[in-house]
């Protein structure tokens, strides 16, 4: 069931995820465009997330976004409810902030990168390249998990709870918790469009699901659920993003992970069930939290034979 | 034994165009050049554990893959020297397979090539029956005129050639009256093995199911009461379908898309011929790689995780009868409302009915003669075998 509407305020609405956001001229959501938005959220029950450039809005704008609850997806850190970053900053935020960073870019500022994690209150690390993990850049992730691992263990040690996706997520889930595009998740643009996510819309504005005169039309929108998703549905990597951006683009169908992102969010998978059991050395720690099982492959494919 | 089936796409031409040809972007231009073939060969042999098969059949086909015999020959004397001098698995463990619409099968190279390599060789020859249901669909080029003369002469010398020889009958909206008559035909021919299957595309017409399983009716009376049964086969009759299927035990997919692997005259890699730019109307080509990058693994992880199930609708995965509905994975692709192989195509619904119906009478009628003549463990012993080929 969709729950959440994404609105790309303006062209140059900056990326929180994987996909990069080509475009360079600034251009507005109409305003017409935005309270039509608003007003199919209202009525279809959905939670609005705005996705600002980073440039201040006028304020008649600013008065529509107010007219509905929301949360803001900012590139600027003022009234953010979640901040995004193209690079690792010393910052002191009181909220989530996103860090979109490419393979090598992490490899190289681990300590800058791990150094926020004292100040801010949870870090989204966010790949923008996972298609082009070799097997060597798995080994040097694993290294990198292990180190933020580290850090991760002293703060909590010291009764600090630092979040980090890609370490913290999966000790506390109980199932999958995927990004949800086309299922939980819907995008509008300022075009009138919707779309699956906004990684659609920027590779190609013709790939709709969907406007607002029509409402949504979402074909063979199951595919974008979990339980046709065949590899997915056998993992239990529950963190892992499922980027169905990335499944399209590396495997051609919406339901389909590429290798590199079973591989790493496996290696995540890993490295959150060492964390968990180191942490819980120094005393009880997410006691209703079953341990992390044991496993012998980072790509669920690999064990397709073994499916029933 | 487990075998991959790696097919050239030699040639996108062909003498003739058939109404139901599934490859509507034939053309005369599109001819695969050696330089590519021995690319692809060296490729598939430099990765043998990617290719771990115990056998292997190399698939040649078109268009008419016989137009290019020069090439074909050029390209098996590759395969066997290559396979040799590597000291590949599949050396000794290979088969060359053609499927063709017989024209020239009797032309001085093609039977030297036969001769050369007969103990690898499998060749089918298309015909569809009768003179009027074959020369209903199988065409010439730019006429109207039927080819039924010009492959039934090489029947004989093919038959003699391979005794064991099947052909493969295609069914569409217009061939349904002449199923049976085709069917013995065939079996008059000398032909003993007919593997037949309905068109996977929406052809079909409303009331075509009914005057389908009333063919097959005919034809079950008519192969009982000639007691055909004892030494000829007719794919149509199955004993395997008509079930239902189990969801999680039975949820293979029944497509071979994805184990396969085809390549054109581009030097790109599918993962079936059904993928390739002429076979499909409405989409775009999926190619998984090409002779020169190899192979990108991450496009075939669909097709590999594909099972029954998940491309099925509830419909489906509820039916009564589901054993044996097949499906092909390209026309699914192709008919799907989005770029996904992941829609089950269901034109076939209706035929797939009808002939378990048929099939249901054929096999308790037969059964009910053999116990009465005590002939039954017998012909379970000794029955015939067809293959359900579907494409």
């Amino acid at each position: 069931m969709i729950q959440y509407l994404i609105i790309l305020l303006d062209e140059t609405s900056a990326s929180f995820c994987h996909y990069d956001n080509p475009k360079k001229e600034r251009c507005l959501i109409p305003l017409e465009v935005l309270r039509q938005g608003i007003r199919f959220g209202m009525m279809e029950n959905l939670m609005i997330q705005y996705v600002y450039p980073d440039y201040e809005l006028p304020e008649e704008y600013k008065d529509v976004i107010e007219s509905i609850d929301h949360s803001k997806i900012k590139p600027l850190a003022d009234d953010a409810d979640v901040l995004v970053l193209d690079a690792p900053q010393e910052i002191n935020a009181d909220k989530p902030v996103v860090l979109r960073i490419k393979k090598q870019d992490l490899f190289a500022l681990t300590d800058a990168v791990a150094k926020m994690l004292k100040s801010v209150p949870r870090l989204n690390v966010v790949l923008t390249d996972v298609e082009t993990f070799t097997d060597e850049d798995f080994e040097t992730y694993k290294k990198v998990l292990a180190g933020f691992s580290t850090e991760v263990k002293k703060l909590y040690v010291e009764g600090k709870s630092p979040q980090l996706n890609l370490l913290t997520d999966r000790m506390m889930l109980s199932q999958m918790n995927n990004c949800g595009a086309g299922d939980t998740t819907i995008t509008l643009a300022s075009n009138g469009k919707f779309y699956v996510c906004p990684a659609f819309y920027y590779e190609d504005e013709a790939d709709s699901i969907g406007d607002l005169e029509h409402g949504l039309d979402i074909k063979n929108k199951q595919l974008y659920k979990l339980g046709y998703a065949p590899i997915c549905r056998h993992c239990d990597a529950w963190q892992c993003k499922r980027c169905i951006w990335l499944n399209r683009k590396t495997t051609l169908e919406v339901n389909t992970p590429s290798h590199e992102q079973c591989v790493l969010a496996h290696l995540e998978r890993n490295a959150s069930r060492e964390l968990l059991q180191n942490i819980r050395k120094h005393g009880s720690f997410l006691p209703e939290q079953e341990e992390i099982k044991e496993i012998d492959y980072l790509d669920p494919f690999d064990k397709r034979d073994t499916w029933q | 034994m487990e075998a991959r089936n790696i097919t050239f796409i030699v040639t996108k031409d062909c003498q003739l165009a058939c109404k139901y040809c599934y490859l509507v972007g034939k053309n005369e231009k599109e001819r695969m050049s050696f330089d590519i073939a021995r690319r692809a060969i060296d490729y598939i042999l430099d990765h043998e554990t990617a290719f771990e098969e115990e056998s292997v059949v190399w698939d040649f086909i078109g268009g008419e893959p016989f137009l290019e015999i020069d090439l074909i020959n050029q390209i098996c004397d590759y395969l066997k020297s290559e396979m040799y001098r590597r000291n590949h698995h599949w050396f000794n463990s290979y088969r060359f397979s053609f499927s063709t619409n017989g024209i020239n099968y009797d032309s001085e190279k093609v039977q030297r090539f036969i001769e050369k390599n007969h103990e690898h060789l499998s060749i089918g020859i298309t015909i569809d029956g009768t003179e009027m249901k074959h020369d209903l669909n199988r065409v010439y080029k730019g006429s109207e005129k039927g080819s039924y003369q010009s492959v039934v002469r090489n029947i004989p010398l093919w038959l003699k050639q391979f005794s064991n020889a099947a052909t493969k009958v295609t069914i569409s909206s217009a061939d349904i009256p002449y199923i049976k008559e085709s069917v013995l035909h065939l079996y008059s021919l000398g032909i003993h093995e007919v593997n037949i299957n309905c068109v996977f595309e929406d052809v079909w017409n409303e009331g075509d199911d009914r005057l389908f399983e009333e063919q097959l009716m005919q034809l079950a009376d008519a192969i009982i009461d000639g007691v055909y049964y004892e030494d000829y086969a007719c794919s149509f009759f199955s004993e395997n379908i008509g079930k239902p299927l189990d969801k999680i035990l039975e949820n293979q997919n029944w497509c071979g898309a994805g184990r396969m692997l085809s390549v054109d005259a581009a030097g790109n890699f599918y993962p079936c011929t059904r993928f390739a730019a002429y076979s499909l109307r409405s989409k775009k080509p999926i190619i998984i790689g090409n002779v020169y990058d190899g192979i990108d693994k991450n496009k075939l992880r669909p097709f590999l995780s594909l099972d029954r199930t998940t491309q099925s609708r509830q419909e489906c995965i509820d039916c009564e009868v589901a054993s044996g509905c097949a499906w092909c994975q390209g026309e699914n692709y192709d008919a799907a409302d989005t770029n996904t192989i992941y829609q089950r195509a269901t034109a076939i619904c209706k035929m797939h009915k009808a002939r378990v119906r048929a099939n249901n009478y054929y096999w308790n009628k037969l059964y009910r003669k053999l116990e009465l003549e005590g002939m039954r463990e017998e012909f379970e012993a000794n029955k015939p075998k067809s293959n359900d080929v579907i494409c």
